[in-house]
């Protein structure tokens, strides 16, 4: 069996994008915490708030390690694996990339080194302007990946003279249509990758032993962080629907099955998109609820998949993985809000929890986590067959390299990515069973 | 000669359209140097932890340990750079490279996850992390030589081309080997030391081969190259960089062999050498290339980013690079000042920094 070049490729891109993505949320909602832990550590006075960021701050090395690192590939197979890609989008995607990379640059030689080895050496208050520096140039970064991401899904500002683009107008280019909707919903997603986290981990130390004032501290942060994030969804998911609907009809066509142009336009909860018959398996729908989220052509009329026919995204995976959001978030809205009431009383303390309940939070530790990768999913499945929606398509940049290698590398990739994830939770469950392991690092001291 | 070039591609010398892709191949081709030659050492430590007794090898880590930060950045920010400026030259090298780029990037990811998770592992986990460390060291060479030579062959895919990648890939592992056993020669003395002068004896050998197999290569593979050189007008940079060359690879096996009785004054000679000779290789190919990314297919102008978006990342590693020295220096004096920390395996003071 040979599969092509194109699924190969394909495949490749997404599996590294959205390993990547999941580090680059964990590290960027953590470092965002891990300021909280330390201001409330300045202005309470509480131990247990440097307790807190004492064992947050290795998770945050060891996730800032792996978003460090996985961002080379994703960087270098814009070129290998998309070698006509640069091409065409050079322009736009030249200065993005650069500002991402200086970003990363910056924070990681300036301020991590100081916020991660210089607590002792350091005063308190340059250590803090460290922590801060390093929040915001995660999130600078973060930024400008998004403005590039965001535009290649609705670009703009940007004209495309003999197949390349040519800037009109940076603004509309960095602040495209779905520039706003994709920053917030990767802001919730990295906070609820994080507060699950936290949750998770507090929750299944609370079964093991008694916990220390900095681990409920660290669980009361997270629970309200989640519940906060859990309300803004919502809003924040349905302009991004509409964006969808508007500027990537076919994507939007797939997220709500809609097939035929004369179907009602079902909201479909559950079933199995079957590309073959064109139809929906074992649908569970609410009748005409969908129409807000799917494209309208210039009859008035709905927007179908049959109207991309050849042009079609990946129909059950950008189905399937949208749904597996869906599902993600009411689970972890009907965990965090429970939670929420059932503690409010008693001081948030997850002691006071029964064992079943400790049980459940402790396996939904990964939902957000799970959240964020079928995020990346959907955004990079839903665009399919396009590299740059509506003008460049992902077969056209193509690049040489043999399915072969592309078999081989992607399996590389998986293999790698398979070990550092299970070391990386290895890591941090044996953190949270015995304490951090004490780093002594030459030179630079012991944090 | 500034002029002649500028008049030839019918642009103004003043003109930014001219000079900005000369100003981004100078900074891309300094970037490049400072990660060969710094990152270079990196690797060639990683490749040999292993061939070390096992209790040296920490204070092996130990040693690298304070340069990671830094060193780990050289490849990152010259990709960031070299798509920045040179976005449309960028596709058409890259994707000639598939395959020796993912080894790379699969080592260049395995070894620094394994060097930060290994200080934060415990202690029986760390020879884990160590060998992922030397596996990741070993493919990051490999798959640069490989780079190297499908580049000197200006991406040609006959069957020859493909095997003499892989002996450049095995050449360019020993000449990091060498690179890093002559600057452990430089920072550690006894037995360590004396293993170390070892290594570079016999790293140097697959090193010159592999460095006179590419010069010979590069001007074999590609007309355009063996005119240039044998030109009356570039005869004499040609005999003065193959003579240079020479000279360096004797005098770095000379000054090897007599290291362990030398005062440790002159033990940074090897280093010294093995480092000029690295640019000089490197300077030797990008001044075969030059003006050429693409071997008489694109120039730097033709790769170059429309002027609005070149001026951006200008302006934008203009105003960086100052602040990001600053800082730098402020950082590593904020974090050096006050105490000097014992270090774990290291036996004497002379190797704190």
């Amino acid at each position: 069996m040979t599969l092509p070049p194109l699924f190969l490729g394909r495949l490749q891109f997404t599996m590294c994008v959205a390993f990547l993505g999941l580090f680059m949320a964990l590290a960027l909602a953590l470092a965002w915490l891990l300021l909280f832990f330390k201001l409330k550590a300045h202005s309470t006075g509480r131990p247990g708030w440097t307790a807190a960021y004492r064992f947050w701050v290795r998770v945050f090395a060891l996730t800032f390690a792996m978003t460090l690192a996985c961002g080379v590939p994703v960087l270098l197979q814009l070129g290998t694996v998309w070698a006509g890609l640069m091409g065409r989008i050079g322009n736009v995607a030249g200065p993005l990339l650069g500002f991402a990379v200086l970003a990363v640059f910056a924070l990681k030689s300036c301020f991590l080194g100081v916020m991660l080895f210089g607590q002792r050496r350091v005063p308190e208050i340059v250590h803090t302007l460290a922590v801060l520096m390093v929040a915001v140039g995660m999130a600078v970064a973060v930024f400008w990946v998004l403005a590039l991401v965001s535009w290649t899904q609705t670009p703009n500002g940007a004209t495309s003279i003999d197949g390349r683009y040519q800037i009109d107008d940076w603004v509309a280019v960095v602040f495209n249509p779905s520039m706003k909707s994709a920053l917030a919903v990767t802001a919730l997603g990295s906070a609820l990758a994080v507060a699950f986290l936290i949750v998770g981990v507090t929750a299944w130390q609370a079964l093991r032993r008694p916990l220390d004032e900095g681990e409920r501290l660290g669980f009361r942060a997270a629970l309200l962080l989640a519940c906060i994030a859990l309300l803004i969804l919502p809003a924040a998911a349905w302009k991004a629907g509409a964006v969808i609907a508007h500027y990537q009809p076919a994507k939007a066509a797939a997220a709500a099955a809609y097939w035929q142009q004369d179907d009602p336009p079902d909201a479909v909860l559950l079933g199995w998109p079957d590309a073959t018959s064109a139809s929906t398996l074992g649908a569970v729908s609410i009748s005409g609820a969908a129409g807000r989220w799917l494209g309208r052509g210039a009859d008035g009329r709905y927007l179908a998949l049959e109207n991309y026919s050849g042009m079609q995204p990946p129909v059950a995976l950008t189905f399937l993985s949208l749904r597996l959001m869906m599902v993600l978030a009411l689970v972890m809205a009907l965990a965090a809000w429970a939670t929420l009431l059932k503690l409010r009383r008693r001081n948030l303390d997850p002691a006071l929890l029964p064992r079943w309940w400790l049980r459940l939070l402790a396996v939904s530790g990964g939902a957000g986590m799970l959240f964020v990768v079928a995020g990346w999913v959907f955004t990079l499945a839903g665009s399919q067959p396009y590299a740059v929606t509506h003008a460049v398509t992902q077969a056209e940049v193509l690049g040489p390299a043999s399915a072969r290698a592309l078999l081989y590398g992607t399996l590389g990739y998986f293999a790698l990515y398979g070990v550092l994830l299970s070391a990386f939770l290895a890591m941090l469950f044996h953190a949270a069973r015995y304490g951090v392991v004490p780093v002594r690092r030459a030179l630079r001291g012991a944090q | 000669m500034i002029a002649a070039l500028a008049a030839s591609l019918g642009l103004d010398p003043g003109d930014p359209a001219f000079w900005m892709p000369l100003v981004f191949m100078g900074m891309l081709f300094v970037l490049i140097v400072a990660g060969t030659v710094l990152d270079g050492f990196d690797l060639g430590v990683g490749i040999l932890t292993q061939f070390a007794p096992a209790h040296e090898r920490g204070r092996m880590m130990a040693l690298l340990s304070p340069w990671r930060d830094a060193n780990e950045f050289w490849l990152l920010l010259a990709v960031g750079l070299f798509v920045a400026a040179f976005p449309f030259a960028w596709g058409a090298i890259m994707g000639n490279l598939y395959a020796p780029l993912t080894l790379m990037l699969l080592g260049v990811v395995l070894r620094s996850v394994s060097f930060e998770f290994r200080i934060r592992a415990r202690q029986e986990t760390k020879p884990r992390w160590l060998l992922g460390f030397w596996l990741g060291s070993l493919m990051t060479a490999f798959g640069q030589g490989m780079v190297l030579g499908r580049v000197t062959t200006n991406y040609q895919s006959l069957a020859g081309y493909h095997w003499f990648s892989l002996f450049v890939g095995l050449c360019a592992v020993a000449a990091y080997v060498l690179l890093g056993a002559t600057w452990l020669v430089m920072r550690v003395e006894g037995d360590l030391q004396r293993r170390a002068v070892n290594w570079a004896r016999h790293a140097i050998r697959w090193t010159a081969a592999g460095m006179v197999a590419i010069a010979v290569t590069l001007g074999l593979a590609n007309p355009g190259i063996f005119y240039k050189w044998s030109n009356l007008a570039h005869i004499g940079p040609a005999v003065s960089t193959w003579v240079a060359m020479l000279v360096g690879f004797v005098a770095a096996e000379v000054t090897l062999a007599r290291v362990p009785r030398q005062g440790d004054r002159f033990n940074g000679t090897p280093f010294v050498i093995c480092v000029c000779l690295f640019i000089l290789m490197l300077g030797g190919l990008a001044y075969s290339f030059f003006p050429y990314l693409i071997l008489d297919e694109m120039t730097l102008w033709d790769g170059a980013a429309a002027l609005s978006a070149s001026r951006l990342v200008l302006a934008g590693a203009v105003v960086a690079i100052p602040l990001l020295l600053v800082f730098n220096l402020l950082a590593y004096r904020s974090v050096f000042r006050k105490e000097r920390p014992p270090l774990p395996a290291a036996p004497r003071a002379g190797e704190a920094r």
